[in-house]
C-alpha cells in the first residue's frame, strides 16, 4: 500500500524516517539523568522477571513432586512456566519501553547495538544492569525458599540429558533470532508509521515470541535466549552443571541476535543494495 | 519519540504532555456530584465480580476428583488476571478501574486519588469482595467449607517472612504495571489509546499468580483476601491476615516511590539537574 506523498523536497515521498545511527562513542549520555534511569529500569526490570519466573519454575517442580507431597498435574505445569517468562517480558517491556527501550536481555541489547540503534556506553552499561538485576531476582527467590530452590534446581539453565552441546547451541541460536527479529519488526519505524503510530502494541508480539521459544525449547536447555537470565541462575545456583554448559546460554543468543540484526538490516530493510541504488522499485521502498 | 506540540498562549512548554494537577487531600465537593457514588458502586461490583468468579474457579478446581481434572493452577491464575483484565476495562472510565485496595493506597500516595476518594473505594472494594464470595458460598456450601475457602494463608514449607516478602514484591509489580499504564507521558505518545492499559495490568496479576500461588495462594489483594477470610472466618485465616495487608501496601508505596522519584524524577526535576531535554 503505497501512499503518495508530497514531500518539500525533490525524491521524498516515504512516509517514514529511519532515525541517524547512533554515534559509536556518545559521552554526552554521560551528563543526562534519562541514561542513568534507563539503566536502574533495566535493573529492576530484569530483577523482577527473574524473580517471578524463578519462583514460577521452582513452584511448579515443588508442587509436581509426588514423591514428596506434590500431585501429579500439580503446579501450573511447563506451559505456566512458558506463560511466565513470556507474559513478563510482555509486562515490562510494556512498562520500560518509553525509559529504557525495554531490552531486559543482553542479547537484545547486542542486536540494537550492530543496529546501531544504542550507543556502545549504553549497550554495555544495559548488559551489566540486566546481569545484576538477574542476580538479585534469583537471590530473592533462594532466600524465600533456600532448600526448595536447592533441591529444585534453581531455576538454572542447562543441557537436559540425551541432547548434545550441538543441538542445545542451535536451538539457543533460533531461539533468540525469533525473539530478536519480532524486537526489529515492532521498532521498526517503516512499520510504526503504516501501524498509525502506536508502539504500545510493540510489547505484546514480543512477549508472544518468548513464550513460544519457551514452549519449544524448555525440554532441550529450559530456555535460556536470555543471558542474563542464565547468568542470574548460575551465579546464585553455583553448580558445576550449569556452569559448564553456561558458555551456550551467551554465544547462542549473542549469535542468534547478530544473525537477527543482519537479516533485519541487509535484507528487509535491504540497506546494502538501496546505497547501491540497484533493485529500486518505487520510490517508497 | 518526542512530537512537536504548539502550544498557544504557553511559554517554555516543550512536553507533548501535561501532567494532572495533584489530587486535593481533602475534597469535600467530591461527596455532593454523582459522579463519586458511581464510582463507588463500580468498585463494588467490579470487586464483587472478581471475587465471585476467582474463588468459584478455585473452589471448582479443588471440587474435581482427580488431580488431573480441574482447570489447573494455570487455569486459577487465568481467572485471577482475565477478570482483573475485564474489570479494568470495564470501569477504568468510571471509577479508574481500581479493584485492589493496594492499587488505590499507591494511586492515592502519587496524588492521583483524594483522601476521601481512597477511603470510600477501600471501603466498597472490601464490601464488594465480602459479597462475592458470599455468593460463592450461598452456591456451594458443602464444598466451599471443606476446601479452604478460597481464603489466603501462608503455606506449609514457608515463613511468614517469606509470604511477607512474596507480596510486597508481587504488589510491586502489579501498581507498577499500573502507573506505567496510566502514566501521562506515556499515554500521549500511545496516541492516547487508553483502552490498551488494561491488557499489562490483568496479565501482571496472571504473572504474580503464577509465581506466588503456591505460596500464599496469592492475595497481592487486601480486599480479596479480606473477603475470603471474613466468609471462611477460619482462624489460619485470620492469624496470616495481616501479611495481605501490610505486604501489598508497602508494595505500593514502593512502587509510587519508584515510578514517582525515578522514572519521572520528581524530585531531580524539582532540583532542576541532570536536565537533558525539555520533553524528559
Amino acid at each position: 500500500m503505497a501512499k503518495d506523498v508530497e514531500g518539500p523536497e525533490g525524491f521524498q515521498t516515504r512516509d517514514y524516517e529511519d532515525p541517524p545511527p547512533t554515534p559509536f562513542f556518545d559521552a554526552d549520555e554521560l551528563t543526562k539523568w534519562s541514561l542513568y534511569r534507563a539503566v536502574i529500569a533495566e535493573f529492576v526490570a530484569t530483577l523482577l522477571f527473574l524473580y517471578i519466573t524463578v519462583l514460577t519454575v521452582i513452584g511448579y517442580k515443588i508442587q509436581s513432586d509426588t514423591k514428596a507431597g506434590g500431585v501429579d498435574c500439580g503446579g501450573v505445569g511447563i506451559l505456566g512456566i512458558a506463560w511466565a517468562f513470556g507474559g513478563m517480558i510482555f509486562i515490562l517491556v510494556y512498562c520500560t519501553a518509553g525509559i529504557s527501550g525495554g531490552h531486559i536481555n543482553p542479547a537484545v541489547t547486542f542486536g540494537l547495538f550492530l543496529a546501531r540503534k544504542v550507543s556502545l556506553i549504553r549497550a554495555v552499561l544495559y548488559m551489566v544492569a540486566q546481569c545484576l538485576g538477574a542476580i538479585c531476582g534469583v537471590g530473592f527467590v533462594k532466600a524465600f525458599q533456600s532448600s526448595y530452590y536447592d533441591r529444585y534446581g534453581g531455576g538454572a539453565n542447562s543441557l537436559a540429558d540425551g541432547y548434545n552441546t550441538g543441538t542445545g547451541l542451535a536451538a539457543e541460536i533460533i531461539g533468540t533470532f525469533v525473539l530478536v527479529y519480532t524486537v526489529f519488526s515492532a521498532t521498526d519505524p517503516k512499520r510504526n508509521a503504516r501501524d498509525s503510530h502506536v508502539p504500545v502494541l510493540a510489547p505484546l508480539p514480543i512477549g508472544f515470541a518468548v513464550f513460544m521459544v519457551h514452549l519449544a525449547t524448555i525440554p532441550i536447555t529450559g530456555t535460556g535466549i536470555n543471558p542474563a537470565r542464565s547468568f542470574g541462575a548460575a551465579v546464585i545456583y553455583n553448580k558445576s552443571k550449569p556452569w559448564d554448559d553456561h558458555w551456550i546460554f551467551w554465544v547462542g543468543p549473542f549469535i542468534g541476535a547478530a544473525i537477527a540484526a543482519f537479516y533485519h538490516q541487509f535484507v528487509l530493510r535491504a540497506s546494502g543494495s538501496k546505497s547501491l541504488g540497484s533493485f529500486r522499485s518505487a520510490a517508497n521502498v | 519519540m518526542s512530537k512537536e506540540v504548539s502550544e498557544e498562549g504557553k511559554t517554555h512548554h516543550g512536553k507533548d504532555y501535561v501532567d494532572p494537577p495533584p489530587a486535593p487531600l481533602l475534597d469535600m465537593g467530591e461527596l455532593k456530584s454523582w459522579s463519586f457514588y458511581r464510582a463507588l458502586i463500580a468498585e463494588f461490583i467490579a470487586t464483587l465480580l472478581f471475587l465471585y468468579v476467582t474463588v468459584a474457579t478455585v473452589i471448582g478446581h479443588k471440587k474435581q476428583t482427580g488431580p488431573c481434572d480441574g482447570v489447573g493452577l494455570l487455569g486459577i491464575a487465568w481467572a485471577f488476571g482475565g477478570m482483573i483484565f475485564v474489570l479494568v476495562y470495564c470501569t477504568a472510565g468510571i471509577s479508574g478501574g481500581h479493584i485492589n485496595p493496594a492499587v488505590t493506597f499507591g494511586l492515592f500516595l502519587a496524588r492521583k486519588v483524594s483522601l476521601v476518594r481512597a477511603l470510600g473505594y477501600m471501603i466498597a472494594q472490601c464490601l464488594g469482595a465480602i459479597c462475592g464470595v458470599g455468593f460463592v458460598k450461598a452456591f456451594m456450601k458443602t464444598p466451599y467449607n471443606t476446601l479452604g475457602g478460597g481464603a489466603n494463608t501462608v503455606a506449609d514449607g514457608y515463613s511468614k517472612g517469606t509470604a511477607l516478602g512474596a507480596e510486597i514484591i508481587g504488589t510491586f509489580v502489579l501498581v507498577y504495571t499500573v502507573f506505567s499504564a496510566t502514566d501521562p507521558k506515556r499515554s500521549a505518545r500511545d496516541s492516547h489509546i487508553p483502552v490498551l492499559a488494561p491488557l499489562p495490568i490483568g496479565f501482571a496479576v496472571f504473572m504474580v499468580h503464577l509465581a506466588t500461588i503456591p505460596i500464599t495462594g496469592t492475595g497481592i489483594n487486601p480486599a480479596r483476601s479480606f473477603g475470603a477470610a471474613v466468609i471462611y472466618n477460619n482462624e489460619k485465616a485470620w492469624d496470616d491476615q495481616w501479611i495481605f495487608w501490610v505486604g501489598p501496601f508497602l508494595g505500593a508505596l514502593a512502587a509510587a516511590a519508584y515510578h514517582q522519584y525515578i522514572l519521572r524524577a520528581s524530585a531531580i526535576k524539582a532540583l532542576g539537574s541532570f536536565r537533558s531535554n525539555a520533553t524528559n
